[in-house]
């Protein structure tokens, strides 16, 4: 009999002990000093047109853009991996190998999952929002500005540096198109042919990793690019991302439509 | 941090072994699982840089009247295909003591337990899987009586070659007078804030402390068993359930009835949001403290077992039911050896849901309402099997299957949506002679939906006592038209097992807590050794 009333003591304090741990729905939010942006953050989207949960992942890009700036947030989707496709004949595909090569590079094993600044590895889609908080109030250590020029077929871009401190690492540049209508498999594992496409890494204009620099404070340093687009792109839906990165993340990003 | 608990268990099993060297046991294991690994663009099976890939494991326990201890050293710096990036690494995750005496048992280092039916507490390795969600802490077993069992535990759970931060605290009590058996638990996780935003200006105010608890019953008489369970769980917003604060629960009512030659199993069971991890963040295999376990059956045969299930952590309504009969030798049905019929019918459906938000954000609010008994709108998973067994002669025997299936594609693995199969199977043992048996199993599955039909073929040859021979065939007649074709050959002599195959194996997604996982498709040389001491 004792026994049996240990049992029950003890159901009865596991309900109580249990009871008393709610947070009430009043309390579920705290206020957070809004970022004060002092720099861009890049987000690398890996994602996939059979990835049914990447759609949610471009919500929140577009969620992190209304609250802080297209111009502050940029995000590069990058098709990549087994739940993207290349392009056939019948299907328009938005997976390219470089792509792969960055899925490879930085062990992505699920999608959608993504790079903030390059800091912290592979990140979920929830960890984004506080890692662009917080990104976001680094200091620069330089200015990018880009300058967009195309003729006869060509795109010339023009990369102006000018440096607030001593910075040592590489300058990438990507070129990214918008608007592209492609299929997309959707989180109610619908397909939808009409899914828009935005931000969408399509090539590396410098090499896979960019070009190394070593740049001093108080500089101002230009370098000039150019590439032919393919095909398939559609000029007037082109841009180009420019960031430099070294072994503590991206410093700096900006983007600039090409037309 | 792993590498602290190694030297420190070590240290502890030093002084173990000494303390024990007059009469101790010695236990152990090796497994090795070994692909060579091929290109083969047909299947998409790509290359690796290494030219060999393993998942190795060796295990040694020393056992003494008071004391145990024990060490399991595992080498998966280049792990088989399929596997998360952090099961790679190598070296020693679990060693242990324990201490055991008339009445206690003590526990230092790593250790599996579970509480009941593991609703809200399962410590558990799975190679297969690549599960080891084992606690590195302490453990109390105290049983003051024949009828009564106290546990309680601590301790930070392995997550692959590092460990949660969390702490994980439990205790269960458990009381059996033979026929009816009570229990209780408690779990709690202690997990410090972290950062979750849910708009440029708010953060999410996270409950540092996860409490579970357990109550269950069980009457066991005769041939009659009945369990009834349940389990509920305080806030726990995380990345499973999209950060809502609403509780967790699970009931379960189960029964049995088992005599010579018939059984009957009749199951039920509500699961709603009990995804129950170590780390509120994480995603994946890893990290999960509970399990809740499918009710369908585990299918050994290859085509019933193409599209399994895996219990949805949202929630869902399962019932399963399952009875067995044999008809007696000499008898119209049973004929001249007997004849067993298996019929097994299992059912998944959605609970139902009613949406709710704070500030029009899903994160924070308590996500949904939902009236216990009714059903929402899809079903997850439906299988109806009917299996007969018949020894038709002293030599030959036979295994007939017919399968319904109807699979739910896109709530397993995210996309494909509903798949709806019958599935035939039949199997046949032939004794060739006192020495050798032949069994063969031809197998297809017919659907219109996914790949469509799908076609298999085994022989298998026994040597006994040391060899085996098999050959297999998996076909895709729908639309790949791929062969996945594996041949192997088996040698067991004592207690060493040895295997060496070669073939291909299929590639598949897995899609769960709103990521998706890729399972490479592979093709290449296998060899496995396996020995038990």
């Amino acid at each position: 009999m004792t026994e049996r009333l240990q049992i029950f003591q003890s159901m009865v304090a596991v309900l109580l002990i249990s009871a008393c741990s709610n947070i009430d729905e009043s309390e579920r939010l705290i206020y957070v000093e809004p970022a004060h942006v002092a720099r861009a953050v890049l987000i690398e989207d890996f994602t996939g047109q059979r990835c049914v949960n990447c759609p949610n992942a471009v919500a929140e890009i577009e969620r992190l853009q209304e609250a802080y700036g297209e111009e502050n947030v940029i995000a590069v989707g990058i098709h990549s991996g087994p739940l993207s496709i290349f392009s056939t004949a019948k299907v328009k595909g938005l997976r390219t190998e470089l792509g792969d090569t960055y899925y490879d590079y930085w062990n992505v094993e699920a999608e959608p999952s993504g790079l903030v600044d390059r800091r912290g590895g592979v990140m979920m889609l929830n960890q984004w929002a506080s890692l662009v908080h917080s990104e976001l109030q680094q200091s620069a250590p330089m200015q990018l500005l880009l300058q967009c020029e195309q003729q006869n077929g060509n795109i010339s871009i023009q990369v102006t540096a000018k440096v607030f401190s001593d910075f040592k690492g590489k300058l990438q540049l990507w070129l990214t198109e918008d608007g592209i209508v492609a299929p997309q498999m959707m989180p109610d594992g619908t397909v939808n042919t009409d899914y828009v496409h935005n931000h969408v890494f399509r090539a590396a204009i410098n090499g896979t990793w960019g070009d190394e620099v070593d740049w001093k404070a108080g500089e101002e340093n230009v370098m000039n690019f150019a590439i032919t687009p393919e095909g398939e792109w559609v000029d007037d839906s082109l841009s180009v991302v420019a960031f430099v990165y070294n072994d503590d993340g991206v410093q700096q990003v900006t983007k600039i439509r090409i037309k | 941090m792993l590498n602290e608990r190694t030297i420190v268990v070590g240290l502890m099993l030093l002084f173990a072994s000494r303390v024990m060297l007059a009469q101790v046991s010695v236990n152990g294991s090796i497994q090795s699982d070994v692909l060579l690994p091929q290109k083969d663009d047909g299947i998409g099976a790509t290359d690796y840089e290494e030219w060999a890939l393993t998942n190795t494991y060796a295990e040694v326990s020393l056992m003494s009247q008071h004391l145990d201890a024990g060490l399991r050293f595992e080498y998966l710096q280049h792990p088989l295909p399929g596997f998360e990036n952090d099961f790679k690494g190598w070296g020693v995750p679990h060693a242990y003591v324990k201490g055991h005496f008339e009445k206690i048992e003590l526990t230092a280092g790593t250790f599996y337990d579970q509480f009941g039916s593991g609703f809200v507490f399962r410590t558990y390795e799975e190679r297969s899987l690549g599960i080891d969600n084992s606690l590195l802490g302490g453990r109390i077993v105290y049983k003051p009586s024949d009828k009564l069992t106290m546990k309680a535990l601590t301790g930070k759970q392995r997550q692959y070659w590092s460990l949660s931060d969390s702490w994980i605290s439990g205790a269960d009590v458990e009381y059996s007078s033979g026929v009816f058996t009570f229990g209780t638990s408690f779990v709690n996780k202690h997990e410090e804030q972290e950062d979750i935003m849910t708009d440029a200006t708010h953060k999410l105010n996270l409950p540092e402390n996860v409490n579970a608890f357990d109550v269950r019953a069980r009457l066991q008489k005769g041939p009659l068993s009945v369990l009834a369970e349940y389990a509920q769980k305080t806030q726990d917003p995380s990345f499973d359930n999209g950060y809502i604060y609403r509780h967790g629960y699970v009931a379960m009512l189960s029964a049995s009835y088992s005599k010579r030659g018939a059984s009957v199993l009749l199951q039920a069971k509500r699961s709603d949001n009990m995804s129950f991890r170590s780390e509120r963040s994480m995603s994946g295999t890893s990290s999960f403290i509970n399990h809740l376990p499918a009710f369908t059956m585990e299918h050994t045969y290859t085509l019933p077992a193409l599209y399994p299930y895996a219990t949805h952590s949202g929630g869902e309504w399962a019932y399963q039911a399952e009875g067995a009969y044999t008809f007696k030798k000499n008898t119209p049905l049973g004929g001249r050896y007997g004849t067993t019929v298996k019929l097994n019918f299992s059912h998944i459906h959605d609970i139902d849901q009613h949406p709710k938000s704070l500030n029009g954000l899903t994160a924070g609010s308590d996500g949904y309402g939902s009236s216990f008994w009714k059903w929402g709108s899809r079903m997850f998973y439906q299988e109806l099997n009917v299996q007969i067994e018949k020894k038709i002669s002293k030599l030959l025997k036979l295994n007939l299957m017919y399968m319904n299936k109807f699979y739910n594609k896109t709530v397993v693995e995210g996309e494909g949506g509903m798949i709806h199969s019958d599935i035939f199977v039949a199997e046949g043992k032939y004794s060739l002679s006192k020495k050798a048996i032949l069994r063969a199993e031809a197998q297809y599955l017919f659907t219109k939906d996914d790949q469509g039909d799908w076609a298999y073929g085994l022989l298998e040859l026994s040597l006994a006592p040391h060899w085996m021979i098999a050959l297999s065939d998996l076909y895709n007649v729908g639309e790949t038209h791929l062969h996945y074709y594996q041949g192997s050959v088996t040698l067991k002599a004592d207690s060493h097992r040895f295997q060496i195959g070669y073939g291909r194996t299929r590639a598949g997604y897995n899609c769960s807590g709103g990521i998706c996982r890729y399972i490479p498709a592979s093709k290449g040389l296998t060899l496995s050794y396996n020995y038990n001491f």
